[in-house]
């Protein structure tokens, strides 16, 4: 396109095809002496003058063979540092202020400038660039084309643009992003050394300074008029392009492992002093306006990145990982990059080129957020199995309680199982063998009435089906106990002719009554009931259960003769202690009461 | 089911002998049985069996009915609920009794739900074991207070299953049986019985007669037999016993 689009200067050419301007002549001003001559676009000013500043006039004349009936527009890839455009005389066009240097800089962006339709005419016409040219500053004038607005201005204006202003900030877009991960990368994660020290992973701060100086670097592209002056602003940016060298140099060196290796150290000396350098060389060749200062610099620069390159290359061979490799040829193209940059902006008198390495700085930001990536998934798959290892031990242990659990389950079945041994072994003593044994010596003394001898066997009997009954009580359920004794015993009140009354209410659970308690109680009611079935010729026998304030209270009542309330049976007032309840006798002729209250 | 055989039982109860056969491994205990038979005017002896197998030959070929059959549980061939069993579904009219020494819980229930409509205690005097026969046969029933409780405990335990259960088939046949089991007055009577009271006292309390209060409990002990043959029913169809009717 573009180079179909040449055409010779001064040459007529058709009112509707664009015109390359390339010829013409120029006239300089430096240190208050003016020269006259023809030129040859592109100009490129230190090139031409050694890096001393001035002013420069071009006269760029060319022919029309009519009118144009469409808008033309000036297309100046680069021209600066501030520059003037005139067409015919008539100023079209400032950018910046040409009496005073060091200050704005509109060589970064392409320039296009709109020609008012009356200002061509048919025949010779004269475009004027007049420009002032700061000291090492990639001033001069690029070739200049004027033509109709569209393709000039659509095509090749806005291509150029998109390349140099939006792809520079595209450019500082993906630095600051990439950067701002890595330092937020390098705050974050905190790992303790061996030493219990915690300590950063110096990749990411490395990766993050070189990023930040990058986008500084390239952000520059699109700053037309800087903060600083030329002289400051031009060390600071030189420090930078320094910065991100020698930081992705660094980065280079954690990630080959040469931080953990004595012998590299060094390495890092150097690398300052690349920074330290480029800050001093700069800052020479700007001050003493001499630009080869810094290319010199630069020179040693690129030798000892090429170096260092090269090492790590070796050392990526030697011991490679996708990590290694990713930006060993990250560094391999850079290196390329850079020198290519270095020849053609700082040795050719090629104007208007711009650096390649903005663009292969990418691959860096690249590189490294894979490694983050990849990282990051590693510690997750490190961190699932930390997970499974875990649960696979809580299931250990849940398998541990429960074979623990399952003992102590065992050992409380057999200690229930020997309670309840215990209970019927004390059981049969108490009741069956000792009635038994009673019914053996009331047979042996011969003395016995087969009444009495039936009357202990049936208590037997009784006492056995009790405590078969006291199996299923609930305990604590008075009125339950109180139920089944009367289910068993009226039978015997009845044969023996006395009569039964039943005032039992409903009564709440006893809770300190356990089935040893229950047990206690049903022997001692037996053992009332059957005082009042032997001795006390009683011809109603009245039991009574009430809740007297919340507590029970339970009464056997007989109408028979009576006995001496002070001497407690024995066998009652023992039962009443294992109960622990209150046992109250009262005895008269016609009346005994025996009352218990579990209060 | 039972209550109109009862009520037939009860009108020809003066005039009719009822016939018994005593299923009992103790020799002695079978002549005790007999001796109190055969004392009863209203009683008159069928046979005993001193085995299962004695007992289930004897229904097998029997040509009189037998009114009344005591059967002790604990049998040398096996366990008399299946004589109980075998009886009740030869015989509807046939009324088993259990023999039993103590009355317990576990034994009388098992009995009753393999359709025993009563029991008798070993040690009973001589005439109070024709005359529960007779009173049985009059359409009394004896239940312990232990009983009682049991059978409520059962009851409110089915009720709690029931409800939330209406949904299958099965589920839905042991549901028609839980809310039938227990009527509101026999509830009531069962609670009171569980209390301890008498019959007598319970018919006081509730103005009834105490004839009722034995029809009460005697419906009871079908109901118990007749739905504990629908649980097992539910039982084994939940077990892949039986296969679905459905």
């Amino acid at each position: 396109m573009w180079l179909a689009l040449v055409v010779v200067a001064a040459a007529a050419a058709p009112a509707e095809n664009p015109i390359e301007l390339w010829r013409g002549t120029v006239t300089t001003t430096i240190d208050a002496v003016t020269h006259k001559a023809p030129v040859e676009l592109s100009y490129h000013w230190d090139r031409q003058h050694a890096g001393r500043p001035g002013l420069a006039d071009f006269e760029l004349p060319f022919t029309l063979a009519g009118e144009p009936s469409t808008p033309w527009g000036i297309f100046i890839p680069r021209a600066g540092n501030v520059l003037e455009v005139r067409l015919n005389d008539a100023l079209l066009q400032a950018y910046g202020d040409l009496a005073r240097g060091n200050g704005a800089d509109y060589a970064k962006a392409p320039t296009y400038v709109p020609v008012p339709g009356h200002l061509l005419k048919a025949g010779d016409n004269r475009l004027q660039i007049r420009i002032r040219a700061d000291s090492a500053r990639r001033a001069g004038l690029s070739r200049v084309t004027i033509g109709p607005a569209m393709p000039v201005r659509t095509e090749l204006f806005e291509s150029a643009y998109a390349w140099r202003f939006t792809g520079s900030v595209l450019l500082t877009a993906f630095s600051l992003i990439v950067g701002g991960i890595a330092l937020a990368l390098w705050l974050t994660q905190v790992d303790a050394d061996a030493n219990g020290r915690r300590r950063r992973d110096g990749i990411y701060f490395w990766a993050a300074l070189a990023e930040f100086c990058w986008a500084l670097r390239v952000a520059d592209g699109v700053i037309a008029e800087p903060p600083l002056s030329w002289g400051l602003w031009g060390v600071f940016m030189a420090t930078c392009y320094a910065g991100w060298a020698a930081s992705a140099m660094m980065f280079c060196y954690h990630l080959a492992g040469w931080d953990g290796n004595p012998r590299m150290r060094w390495l890092r000396w150097p690398m300052a002093t690349v920074v330290a350098g480029t800050f001093a060389s700069s800052a020479m060749a700007l001050h003493l306006e001499q630009p080869y200062w810094l290319t010199g610099w630069l020179a040693l620069e690129i030798v000892f990145v090429a170096l260092f390159v090269g090492a790590f290359a070796v050392a990526t061979f030697k011991r490679p990982s996708l990590s290694r490799l990713l930006v060993a040829a990250a560094a391999l193209v850079t290196l390329g990059f850079g020198t290519r940059d270095w020849l053609v902006i700082r040795l050719s008198d090629a104007y208007g080129e711009t650096t390649w390495v903005r663009y292969s700085s990418v691959f860096f930001g690249i590189a490294l957020l894979l490694i983050v990536l990849r990282r990051f998934r590693a510690a997750s798959i490190e961190a699932r199995g930390w997970v499974a290892t875990l649960a696979e031990r809580v299931a250990q242990r849940e398998r541990e309680l429960a074979s623990t659990f399952a003992a102590l389950e065992q050992v409380a079945r057999d200690q229930a199982r020997t309670h309840e041994r215990e209970r019927i072994l004390r059981d049969m003593h108490d009741g069956v063998g000792s009635h038994i044994s009673s019914a053996i010596r009331q047979l042996q003394s011969g003395q016995a009435s087969s009444d009495e001898l039936l009357r202990t066997l049936r208590d037997s009997l009784d006492k056995l089906k009790l405590s078969i009954d006291s199996i299923h009580l609930p305990p604590g359920d008075v009125g339950a106990l109180l139920a089944a004794l009367r289910y068993r015993l009226e039978p015997r009140l009845a044969a023996a002719g006395i009569a039964f009354e039943w005032a039992v209410d409903e009564v709440p659970a006893v809770k300190r009554l356990d089935a040893q308690g229950m047990r206690q109680l049903q022997f001692l009611l037996f053992e009332a009931i059957s005082n009042v079935l032997q001795h006390a010729h009683a011809t109603t026998l009245r039991i009574e259960a009430e809740n007297v304030a919340g507590a029970v209270q339970l009464r056997v009542i007989d109408d028979g003769r009576g006995f001496d309330a002070l001497r407690v049976p024995r066998a009652l007032s023992e039962r009443a202690a294992a109960v622990g309840t209150r046992l109250a006798l009262e005895s008269r002729a016609g009346r005994t009461v025996v009352q218990l209250d579990f209060g | 089911m039972l209550t109109p055989m009862n009520t037939e039982a009860l009108d020809a109860g003066t005039t009719r002998r009822w016939g018994v056969l005593v299923v009992e491994d103790d020799s002695r205990a079978r002549a005790f049985f007999e001796a109190s038979v055969q004392r009863s005017p209203h009683l008159f002896w069928l046979g005993s069996a001193g085995t299962v197998q004695e007992a289930l030959t004897w229904l097998a070929q029997t040509a009189t009915i037998p009114d009344v059959l005591l059967v002790d549980l604990g049998m040398p061939d096996g366990s008399g609920l299946d004589v109980i069993r075998e009886a009740v579904a030869r015989f509807p009219g046939c009324e088993p009794l259990v023999i039993s020494v103590f009355g317990d819980e576990e034994n009388v229930l098992s009995s009753i739900e393999a359709g025993a409509v009563g029991y008798i205690h070993k040690d009973a005097a001589p005439e109070d074991i024709a005359q529960t026969i007779v009173e049985m046969k009059a359409g009394a029933s004896p239940i312990s207070p232990m009983i009682a409780r049991r059978v409520l405990a059962k009851y409110r335990s089915l009720q709690l299953a029931g409800a939330p259960t209406a949904v299958a088939a099965p589920e839905a046949a042991a549901e028609s049986a839980a809310p039938s089991l227990l009527s509101a007055r026999e509830h009531e009577v069962l609670t009171l019985i569980a209390r301890g009271f008498s019959y007598a006292e319970i018919a006081r309390l509730k103005g009834l007669s105490v004839h009722t209060v034995q029809t009460h409990i005697k419906n009871l002990y079908g109901k118990l037999a007749v739905h504990s043959k629908s649980e097992a029913v539910f039982e084994a169809t939940r077990l892949g016993l039986l296969s679905h009717p459905g």
